[in-house]
């Protein structure tokens, strides 16, 4: 484990002087993403690697019947319970990690090791928590875009806490030896493999770099909440200055 | 994802078959409640008469989906500040075009899932806003997920209607925004419109 993170570590560190030592060209959102020079460049690496890993994921989805790849989605969502377990505790959600704790032991030992998710079955509710989501919760909640070579879109709120709880993560504490590495490729494919059928609309966008980071950081608001984030103030959005009277000029006949 | 698609689908269903609906109650909640319940009727039964002739589907869409969308105000807000100085028509236009993609991807979700999914409306919390009101629905996937669709409404002098759609959290006009506002910017506005009508933007995911 520790080989592998080192290694991160370094990619990690390569790119951040590497972003550094560039010119930021363009900032299409200084508030959030004051690092755009460098998130660009690692977003650049990432789409490089994804030359050989797609292929890959193309392969792997082609020959997974699909209740299969329900199946190892479950397997893997199951392993991020006690993550959930802790940060729901951290947050003070105790009904939810009394929920979370349930789920895990049905699903591991009935649910064959997590492949079926039974729980769900039985009415059990699923969370998500992480340590990206608690630290927003306790307060820090708008922390600066980061692109991870790699694992992708994030903030550093967020890399932060990934790193905190893989240190705690059932793979890793439980799974040994390179088994452990085979477990985290596969489910890199496996998770790749799902983002597969938006891969035509990113590539359309007029700038895919900023349609990752505007789908990704919505959705992690709407993860911090809850499912329940404020609404949007439309108002700011209407900078256009011809008048128009009233509204029922719109709306099609 | 085809997800995404689906859920695109709950949105045209939702406000599909409007004429005939606001005759009667006209809250947002209502509104959604009961046209639900008639697009995806009209579909179910006439599948065969609407895979045959897909054309009379998007007639459909057309004419019923367009009196409860805000199209204008959604193009207004997509726009943002690359709006400014453009005509009137200008806008109409690139909301037409928008339109058109619209109906035309929606109808081709509508024949492919709409036997397969499930449209749960949540009751209204608090006052209706006529500035902005959200509608939270649940939509049960085929493979059992639950995805959350919410819609933004506010009220115009014709009655309600919609102009946003978030999924899971995605705005579907911020997302926008932030794609479509820079390169009007940048290429111009006659530029995206032939870009939106060519084809090369996919417009919902």
């Amino acid at each position: 484990m520790h080989n592998i993170r080192s290694i991160i570590s370094l990619i990690m560190l390569a790119l951040l002087l590497a972003g550094c030592a560039g010119t930021q060209s363009r900032n299409t959102d200084p508030e959030n993403d004051p690092w755009e020079g460098y998130n660009r460049k690692v977003y650049a690496f990432n789409e490089g690697m994804d030359k050989v890993v797609r292929p890959i994921a193309v392969g792997y989805d082609k020959i997974m019947p699909d209740p299969l790849q329900r199946g190892v989605g479950n397997f893997f969502r199951n392993l991020d319970a006690p993550v959930t377990y802790v940060n729901l505790v951290l947050q003070g959600k105790f009904r939810e990690s009394a929920d979370t704790f349930g789920r895990f032991l049905i699903n591991s030992t009935v649910g064959l090791l997590g492949f079926f998710d039974v729980a769900s079955r039985l009415g059990i509710p699923f969370y998500n928590e992480d340590l990206g989501q608690t630290m927003a919760t306790w307060g820090y909640d708008d922390s600066r875009y980061l692109m991870l070579p790699l694992f992708g879109p994030s903030t550093f709120r967020d890399g932060t806490g990934r790193l905190a709880d893989s240190f705690y993560h059932p793979v890793g504490r439980v799974i040994h030896g390179s088994n452990r590495w085979g477990l985290w490729i596969f489910r890199g494919i496996d998770t790749r493999a799902r983002y597969l059928d938006q891969d035509s609309e990113l590539q359309s966008a007029y700038d895919p770099y900023v349609l990752m980071r505007d789908v990704w950081m919505q959705n992690r608001q709407y993860q911090i909440y809850d499912g329940d984030p404020p609404m949007l103030d439309y108002d700011l959005y209407l900078e256009d200055d011809y008048s128009l009277e009233e509204p029922a000029a719109s709306g099609g006949q | 994802m085809k997800f995404r698609v689906l859920l695109i689908l709950v949105f045209v269903s939702i406000f599909s078959n409007g004429l005939s609906a606001q005759a009667q109650a006209d809250d947002p909640v209502s509104l959604i409640e009961r046209i639900t319940g008639q697009i995806f009727t009209d579909v179910t039964e006439n599948l065969e008469e609407y895979t045959a002739n897909p054309e009379a589907l998007e007639d459909l869409v057309r004419n019923d989906l367009m009196p409860l969308l805000d199209i204008n105000y959604s193009a207004r807000l997509i726009l943002g500040r690359a709006g400014r100085g453009l005509s009137k028509e200008k806008v109409d236009e690139f909301a037409t075009c928008m339109t058109n993609l619209l109906i035309n991807r929606y109808s081709k979700a509508l024949l492919q899932f709409s036997s397969e999914i499930k449209i749960q409306v949540l009751p209204q919390r608090g006052d209706l806003n006529p500035k902005l009101t959200r509608v939270r629905t649940r939509v049960t996937l085929p493979n059992g997920g639950e995805a959350p669709v919410d819609y933004a409404f506010h009220k115009t002098p014709e009655g309600w209607k919609a102009f946003d759609l978030v999924i899971e959290g995605i705005s579907y006009i911020t997302t926008y925004r932030n794609q479509i506002m820079p390169e009007v910017q940048a290429n111009g506005i006659d530029s995206v419109i032939e870009r939106l009508n060519t084809g090369q933007m996919q417009l919902a995911e």
